[in-house]
């Protein structure tokens, strides 16, 4: 399992990098962490012309709170963020979440921007960019742009990067105060991707629920904000009652799910209820 | 052979047993740990190119063309070779049954999913796969026999047009008065069941390094070899050469667990080499490779079994259909794993009679290897958990209804029903420890009580038979009928004091360096450093086959006390020339040869070994110089298999019993393994940190069988498992810790009465988690009757009351 | 397929303390550059897809996968493999540990759950249980059932904390003590080894 012949770039600036993907398109292929491109390199199923390493642009790596946000550039690896001094205060649904991603000798190499280009919908990283609202900063030919996690992922293994863009950072907002989180999935085996997953934030003002977000993730081709069951939450009562309604509109809105020797589509419909209930109620505890 | 080998610790000649029945810090360790033990893989020569393997992407297809003209042109590629090659060069693989093998690389038609096609030598691994993506191969798709049942219909394809059918093998066998016990049960208790595709998965694949010498003709073979001389004797018989010019040189294995073989990749390498002017030739099989088609595929099966009882639980007959996928062909020797449950075929029960109605059929699935147990896993999870069944219907305990029908312990040596005999036994015993240290009644409350608020949670209690030190007559159903597996060390004194041992077979990680090791530092009063084994190749080593069906460690126990007995009477001749007595006169004790009559009067092993290379002028006229002693071990007492495959195959007798307790979360179809008790018996544990280590390693093999493991395919016969991310191998988060409690019921049969153990626990994991699954939905009427019991199949169960 | 061979990348790193450099196809992953161009072959391939970790070895102190890396990103970084641990015949105390707490029956793994073993240790002199799964949930062994492993990590640990040192500050240490310019060889080191 050797990897096809590819030419090599190790740029030293974001704009030598967005150039070479202007000159040479989906020829190209962005390598940081590596931990999804190389395994697919290895086993011949990506096979670009020309690999363009961003490991050596300065300043890439960087993770500052900055603007209510968390900002976490392009090389900035998962296990950088996940020992961030005081993510457990300043964001524990990021250090949650990080804990399910693989195993910490891939946390080690892989990026969370490069998990977010990579867009595997069973990947934690782009549910927890879309729970969180997460904004991502995309470098250009023609400039920088800004895009919501929402409507960053198309579909499986696609997002609205054109060939010639660099995902140059993630600006996770930090959690509004007194916010109750979770993160609920299902795996064959610990590190293992989804089967299911949900991830809900919400507060509780006034003994109700408040600004909720509910994000099931591993059921279809992205990550899946689930409108109605948020809606069903906004100014409820926590409690079960509630989150059995909200579940079951969780459940209704997954659309296609995945069918794999995994688990199968009405299954995964299922769960993600399951999961999407379990993680309402653990965010109440925690709000 | 002749010799006297001591049957107990007490006959060894030293005043205190030192070293054996401890967990001593093992050879093999500074070595492994230091990243230095030699894998295949390490291997470089002098001009030595890398092999890769263009794979059949159909189940089923005529190869109309190849053109490697493109890959033959590139730079760097110096063979290329194809089926054709392979059928002007060599003779089909011999496969049990005889007559459903084919070339190592695909002739004329390719028979499933990644038989290799064309194979390339090149002076890289990633050029050899470049040159790979020039080859252009056109197929004529052929109709897919996706699996068994498909396989037996009126209007299938044909796997191999030359039989006729698809059926490699159908018989039934019957022993004892099996339709009386039928007709006069109270109850008969039936079900079915499907286990699912899984395999060995060692972390370290298949490898080879292979040179064909032009000029002597001399093949020879670099490799992870589980068993030399067998290979050795194969590749001569297929590549058409004299046995003495081919040599095998077995490597130490990153692990086996029954399937290192890989016949196809020495031949292939072989081949190239010839091509390649000689030139050395290496492979090594990928994961990928080794998922998709190589020996790591084993029990495809279909079970019904039928128990016939009286209502006080006793079972009178029992019954078993099987239907096995044994793949494109027989060359992985799957059809022996459909075999060798005859050497425990009704598990630890008196069940006189007893019926086998076996068929095994070819599909264009990948052919079927050997896995650790080799057969009787699924055997005993069918049989365990219709005894569940029966308990259940019967309003028994599921202790209560095994102990009814336990062998007897003081009816050993016992000869069951299919014809073996077990050694020794006491069953009784080992679920009365089992209950109490597991506090059994306080855990069945607890379920009860778990029970009532709801929750999905059983107890699993199985118990089995675990044979050990395997012959060749157990699969004599399926041609092999030859009784006889040798293993020979030549042990060897010097004149410093040290040993030498030397052998013929490499490390697979049960530490079989170590035990010979402390079985001599036992008999000649030295410690395990002292003692140097030395591995030599097949046309160097002394008789031997090398690990496989839980033999070794008894074997070569045997084989080294043996020799060590050999040396002994050879060294007390001369010790009575030197002490001016009779050789009856000298006894041997703590490394010393001594005058019985006066202790006193007595020479060191060394001193007489220095006299023996030194002064050959004293030796008696007829005695060999050397101070040193082969001795061939082969199991005592096995007789030749009947028509009806009875026979005395399987030496020893090991048993277990295991306890498990699992929760089934309804909502998501998953499982938690909260609980994990066993206690086993393995006779004199040689070394009790060696057996321990097999007994995990059995136990995360078996919740990876039970939850994890599968081979997936499409009804096409394409396989869904390509990679680690679809087949899954149980992490240090899905193996319990368990609670072991040890017996000790020694063999009268073998050296110091030690038991067969390697394959241990995975003979008995799966069924216990299968009954514990069970047990946890019985509540609900549901029964889980498919392995692996995967999120998807409970769920399925439990939600849409669908298999 | 390109018409033109891509160009050889150069590459310059540290490899167990030594200064390597070489010329490569930029396609040769880290862990065939240690076992081929470097003859390390210590660290071993079990999947070539980042799943097994029987090639997990230190890159400037964190465990990787080195059948999921590039030779080319390991440039100007610190690699540290197996070989590095054992200090001229004498065994390093998480290599001890396996062997006193028998962590260990083919092998083929160990090098990868030793590696792993020593960025935890490094940071974390007692870990919790939960973080000794964590790291060893990322490496697979098919022999021991990780019974054993799990106690050889933590005897190694205690042997550490015995020692008042890291498990990589003692490598560092006898690295130091070998470049000492008490007659060292180092030799030429251009060209890889």
């Amino acid at each position: 399992m050797k990897p096809p012949a590819f030419e090599y770039a190790s740029p030293a600036s974001v704009a030598e990098a967005v150039g070479l993907l202007a000159e040479r398109g989906f020829d190209a292929k962005i390598l940081a962490g590596g931990q999804s491109l190389m395994a697919l390199l290895n086993m011949r199923l990506a096979r670009p012309e020309l690999l363009v390493d961003i490991a050596r642009v300065p300043g890439l790596d960087s993770i500052d709170i900055s603007g209510g946000c968390l900002g976490v550039g392009a090389m900035a690896r998962q296990r950088s963020l996940e020992f961030f001094p005081g993510l457990a205060d300043s964001h524990p649904l990021l250090l949650a979440g990080l804990r399910h991603v693989a195993h910490p000798q891939n946390r080690n190499q892989g990026t969370v921007c490069g998990s977010l280009a990579h867009a595997d919908p069973a990947a934690e990283l782009p549910a927890l960019a879309v729970a969180t609202e997460a904004e991502l900063v995309i470098e250009g030919p023609n400039g920088r742009r800004s895009e919501r996690a929402e409507d960053f992922f198309v579909t499986y293994l696609t997002t609205t990067l054109e060939a010639d863009e660099l995902l140059v950072e993630a600006r996770f907002p930090l959690p509004a105060e007194g916010s109750g989180w979770s993160v609920q999935e299902v795996t064959r085996r610990h590190g293992d991707f989804a089967l299911a997953g949900a991830v809900v934030t919400l507060r509780i003002a006034d003994a109700r629920v408040a600004d909720p977000h509910v994000v099931v993730f591993g059921v279809g081709a992205v990550p899946l904000r689930c409108a109605a069951a948020e809606q069903s939450l906004d100014g409820a009562e926590p409690g079960p009652a509630a989150w059995k309604e909200a579940a079951a509109l969780v459940a209704e809105a997954v659309e296609d799910p995945l069918d794999d020797v995994h688990a199968s589509a009405a299954q995964r419909r299922s769960v993600a209820g399951v999961m999407a209930s379990r993680a309402m109620e653990e965010a109440a505890a925690r709000a | 052979m002749s010799s006297r080998i001591p049957n107990s610790l007490e006959e060894l000649p030293v005043s205190e047993i030192r070293w054996i029945g401890k967990g001593v810090e093992r050879l093999e360790d500074p070595s492994l740990v230091t990243g230095r033990t030699e894998f295949i893989d390490n291997v470089v020569l002098p001009g030595m190119l890398h092999c890769a393997i263009l794979r059949s992407p159909y189940a089923h297809a005529r190869i109309v063309s190849i053109d490697s003209s493109a890959a033959e042109e590139m730079e760097g590629v110096y063979a290329v070779i194809t089926g054709s090659d392979a059928a002007r060069l060599t003779n089909p693989a011999t496969t049990a049954p005889e007559g459903w093998g084919g070339y190592c690389l695909a002739h004329e038609k390719t028979r499933f999913v990644g038989e290799p096609v064309v194979a390339v030598a090149a002076t890289s691994r990633y050029l050899a796969e470049d040159a790979l993506e020039l080859i252009i191969v056109e197929y004529e798709e052929l109709p897919v026999v996706a699996n068994a049942q498909a396989a037996l219909a009126d209007d299938a394809a044909l796997i191999f047009e030359e039989h006729g059918s698809n059926v490699m093998f159908a018989r039934k066998f019957t022993w004892g008065e099996v339709a009386a016990a039928f007709a006069d049960a109270d109850l008969v208790v039936a079900d079915d069941y499907h286990w699912n595709r899984l395999g060995a998965n060692p972390m370290e694949t298949f490898g080879c390094v292979v040179d064909w010498n032009p000029a002597d003709d001399m093949l020879t073979c670099r490799g992870s070899f589980q068993s030399q001389s067998h290979m050795g004797l194969a590749r001569s018989l297929v590549l058409g050469l004299p046995s003495n010019r081919v040599r095998m040189i077995s490597h130490p294995h990153g692990g086996s667990f029954g399937g290192k073989g890989g016949f196809r990749g020495v031949d292939i390498c072989a081949l190239l080499s010839k091509a390649a002017d000689g030139r050395p030739v290496k492979w090594i099989e990928d994961r990928l490779e080794y998922l998709l088609a190589g020996a790591g595929q084993s029990w495809d099966r279909e079970y019904t079994l039928e128990l016939a009882l009286k209502n006080d639980g006793t079972v009178t007959g029992l019954r078993v259909k099987l239907l096995d996928d044994m793949g494109g062909t027989a060359e992985g020797f799957g059809a022996v794993s459909a075999a060798k449950p005859l050497a425990a075929f009704t598990g630890c029960y008196a069940i006189r009679a007893a019926e086998y109605d076996l068929a095994l059929v070819a599909t264009n699935k990948v052919p079927q290897s050997p896995y650790r147990g080799m057969g009787p896993p699924p055997h005993n999870w069918v049989l365990e958990q219709t005894m569940d069944k029966a308990a259940r219907e019967l309003g028994l305990d599921p202790a209560e209804i095994r102990r009814r029908n336990y062998i007897p312990a003081d009816a050993f040596p016992y000869t069951i029903a299919s014809g073996n005999e077990y050694d020794s036994g006491n069953y009784e015993a080992a679920l009365d420890a089992l209950l109490d240290m597991a506090d059994y009644q306080k855990l069945c409350a607890e379920r009860d009580s778990a029970r009532a608020d709801g929750r999905l949670v059983g107890l699993g209690l199985v118990n089995t038979v675990e044979p050990g030190v395997f012959d060749w007559n157990a699969y004599a159903i399926v041609g092999m009928e030859s009784t006889g597996v040798p293993e020979g060390i030549t042990v060897a004194v010097d004149v410093m004091g040290r040993i030498t041992a030397r052998l013929g077979f490499s490390l697979e990680g049960q530490g079989q360096y170590t035990l010979v090791a402390q079985v001599l530092a036992d008999y000649f009063a030295v410690t395990p450093a002292d003692v140097s084994i030395v591995y030599q190749d097949s046309l160097s080593a002394p008789p031997h086959f090398g690990p496989g069906g839980s033999r070794l460690g008894v074997a070569i126990t045997g084989a080294a006390l043996g020799a060590a007995h050999l040396l002994e009477c050879k060294l007390a001749r001369v010790a009575a020339v030197l002490l001016q007595c009779e050789p009856d006169d000298v006894e041997f004790m703590d490394g010393f040869l001594r005058l019985r009559a006066m202790p006193e009067a007595k020479v060191h092993f060394a001193e007489v070994a220095g006299v023996m290379l030194a002064r050959s002028d004293l030796l008696p006229e007829d005695s060999d110089p050397q101070p040193q002693a082969t001795y061939v071990w082969t199991a005592p007492g096995r007789t030749p298999a009947d028509e009806q495959g009875r026979a005395k195959s399987y030496l020893t007798a090991a048993n277990a019993c295991h306890l498990v307790k699992v929760e089934v979360d309804p909502d998501t179809g998953t499982v938690d393994i909260l609980g994990y008790w066993l206690v086993d018996d393995c006779g004199t544990r040689l070394n009790p940190v060696t057996v321990e280590g097999q007994t995990m390693g059995g136990i995360a093999q078996g919740v990876g069988a039970a939850l994890l493991e599968e081979y997936v395919y499409d009804e096409s016969a394409q396989p869904l498992t390509s990679s680690f991310m679809d087949y899954l191998l149980p992490s240090v988060y899905e193996v319990p810790r368990v609670e072991k409690k040890a017996l000790t019921t020694p063999s009268p049969f073998t050296p110091l009465g030690a038991k067969g153990c390697g394959e241990g626990a995975m003979h008995t994991t799966p069924a216990a988690i299968m009954c514990a699954i069970n047990d946890a939905l019985s509540p609900l009427g549901l029964s889980a009757r498919e392995v692996p019991a995967s999120p998807r199949r409970l769920w399925k169960l439990l939600h849409e009351n669908a298999d | 397929m390109g018409e033109n061979k891509p160009a050889k990348v150069a590459v310059a790193l540290t490899v167990n303390g030594r200064s390597v450099s070489a010329e490569l196809e930029p396609r040769v992953t880290l862990a065939d550059f240690l076992r081929v161009d470097l003859a390390l072959t210590g660290t071993h391939l079990g999947c070539e897809h980042g799943v097994c970790g029987a090639c997990t070895v230190l890159l400037d102190g964190r465990a990787v996968r080195s059948c999921i890396m590039l030779a080319v990103q390991a440039a100007g970084h610190e690699v540290t493999t197996i070989e590095a641990l054992a200090n001229e015949g004498e065994l390093h105390p998480l290599q001890q540990a396996f062997v006193d707490k028998h962590g260990l029956q083919c092998g083929f793994c160990t090098p990868g759950f030793i590696m792993a073993a020593a960025e935890l240790l490094e940071r974390d002199p007692d870990p919790s249980e939960q973080a000794l799964l964590e790291t060893l949930g990322g490496q697979v062994c098919r022999c021991t059932g990780y019974e054993a492993i799990i106690e050889s990590v933590r005897d190694a640990a205690e042997k550490l904390r015995q020692q008042g040192v890291g498990p990589l500050e003692l490598l560092a240490a006898a690295l130091e003590k070998k470049a000492a310019p008490s007659g060292d060889d180092t030799g030429g080191n251009g060209g890889g080894e």
